[in-house]
């Protein structure tokens, strides 16, 4: 064989041996069974990486549809779990509009709200308002309809104030 | 005496009358040209030999060690521990790079000219990348993962290269001294150290009363536990380096080729 050739074959087999260990100490499988494992989760980020940056990603539909339903039936965690699963890059508002909801309708309590759950919601609406910051929602389930109005409803319900201590809060309705 | 001569000379004169004289230089160009064909194949298959080795076993041999230089095995259940290389690993494969520049292991114009093609100079490249990452690792397998023997024999491989780097050496001597340095190093690290290790145990007052030594020389060291395993693992990573570093030639232009060592 000539040599050149022999230079391009161990060029080859040097970069896919190499990527190989870079695969293995990047995703730390602890076993033999589990390098299947990592290596197909590890392929699927790459591949959605790769849609993020020719601009042909999308959001897993299917996943939002249970996401949505479940958010309708009040199960919240199963609900963020699966917006979270519809869009693991992170780049839709509508999605992370819904996420930001869920923390408010879990939060969101008669005599008094979850700060925990309040300030969660928070940081899911910064990154509405970074992906989108003209989003306004299309579901007219949603009463608060566009990111500075969830906002204003999550800062308030922080603040403890007189207000509070109205006796009529209680027969408010969550929105 | 006299008879056999007088056969001889006969035998000659018999030779010479059955072949003509252009037929004799005929057979001497044919005998002269199988032995050139000869002699160019067996330059083929040797250059082939040395590309092979360069381009393929040397480069599989580092990358080799670079897998399992920052391999371990849990205590607890033998699964795999992958630890990246701290940087000072990288920094020591630097110094130790420079090194081999400098005691004459490599020699830069012969790796990288502008006379070789292109291919030839990305090739050898990532050979010597290869030698980089495996050298990074090598330290990384050598050196305890933290706490203060880190910066102990951290600082004992420091001293030494860095003297090293001043000192006039041979490749053989060369060759000699890191096979020493990193043979007491693995000494230290998977026999002494492991040895002051104790046993991963189910709970810690049990482990205190079972291997009260241990156990105090685990806390004040800070020595992780690894399964026995791991020791054989960084053996074979070690000899593997050493074995790339022997047959790593100086030069891949072909006239100065020469193995190591010799």
């Amino acid at each position: 064989m000539k040599e050149k050739y022999i230079q391009i074959l161990g060029l080859l087999a040097t970069s896919l041996y190499g990527a190989f260990v870079i695969f293995l100490y990047a995703a730390e499988p602890r076993s033999l069974e589990e390098i299947s494992t990592k290596a197909k989760s590890t392929l699927e980020n790459a591949v959605t990486k790769g849609q993020v940056m020719t601009g042909t990603y999308e959001i897993d539909q299917a996943k939002f549809n249970d996401g949505l339903q479940a958010f309708r039936q009040d199960n919240f965690i199963a609900s963020r779990d699966s917006f979270e699963r519809a869009d693991p890059e992170k780049r839709d508002p509508k999605t992370h509009f819904y996420i930001a909801y869920t923390f408010y309708r879990q939060g969101w309590g008669r005599v008094s709200n979850d700060d925990e759950l309040f300030k969660q919601g928070l940081e899911s609406l910064q990154r509405v308002t970074m992906l989108d910051p003209n989003f306004r929602t299309d579901d007219p389930d949603l009463q608060l309809r566009t990111p500075a109005e969830l906002r204003n409803e999550l800062e308030e319900g922080m603040k403890i104030t007189a207000d509070d201590f109205n006796p009529l809060r209680l027969v408010r309705e969550r929105k | 005496m006299e008879e056999t001569k007088t056969e001889n000379e006969d035998i000659t004169t018999a030779t010479a009358d059955v072949i003509s004289a252009d037929e004799r230089e005929d057979l001497a160009v044919n005998k002269t040209a199988d032995v050139m064909v000869t002699t160019v194949k067996a330059d083929t298959t040797s250059s082939n030999q040395r590309s092979y080795l360069r381009y393929l076993a040397l480069p599989w041999i580092f990358v080799t060690v670079a897998l399992l230089g920052g391999l371990r095995l849990s205590a607890v259940d033998t699964s795999f521990v992958f630890l990246t290389p701290a940087l000072l690993c990288l920094i020591f494969a630097a110094i130790l790079l420079g090194l081999f520049f400098r005691a004459g292991l490599i020699q830069l114009d012969g790796w990288f000219a502008d006379d070789f093609p292109i291919l030839k100079n990305v090739a050898n490249g990532a050979v010597l990348i290869t030698l980089f990452a495996a050298s990074a690792q090598l330290f990384n397998s050598l050196l305890p993962e933290q706490g203060l023997p880190f910066w102990v024999v951290g600082f004992c491989f420091f001293w030494t290269l860095w003297n090293n780097l001043f000192a006039d050496f041979d490749t053989k001597k060369l060759l000699r001294s890191l096979g020493a340095l990193f043979g007491l190093a693995f000494v230290v690290k998977y026999l002494v150290l492991a040895n002051l290790t104790a046993p991963a145990s189910e709970s810690w007052l049990r482990g205190i009363f079972e291997n009260p030594t241990k156990e105090a020389f685990t806390w004040a060291l800070d020595l992780p536990r690894f399964s026995a395993g791991t020791g054989y693992i960084q053996f074979f990573a070690i000899a593997f380096y050493l074995l790339g570093l022997f047959l790593l030639p100086t030069s891949t232009r072909d006239e100065s080729v020469r193995p190591r060592g010799r």
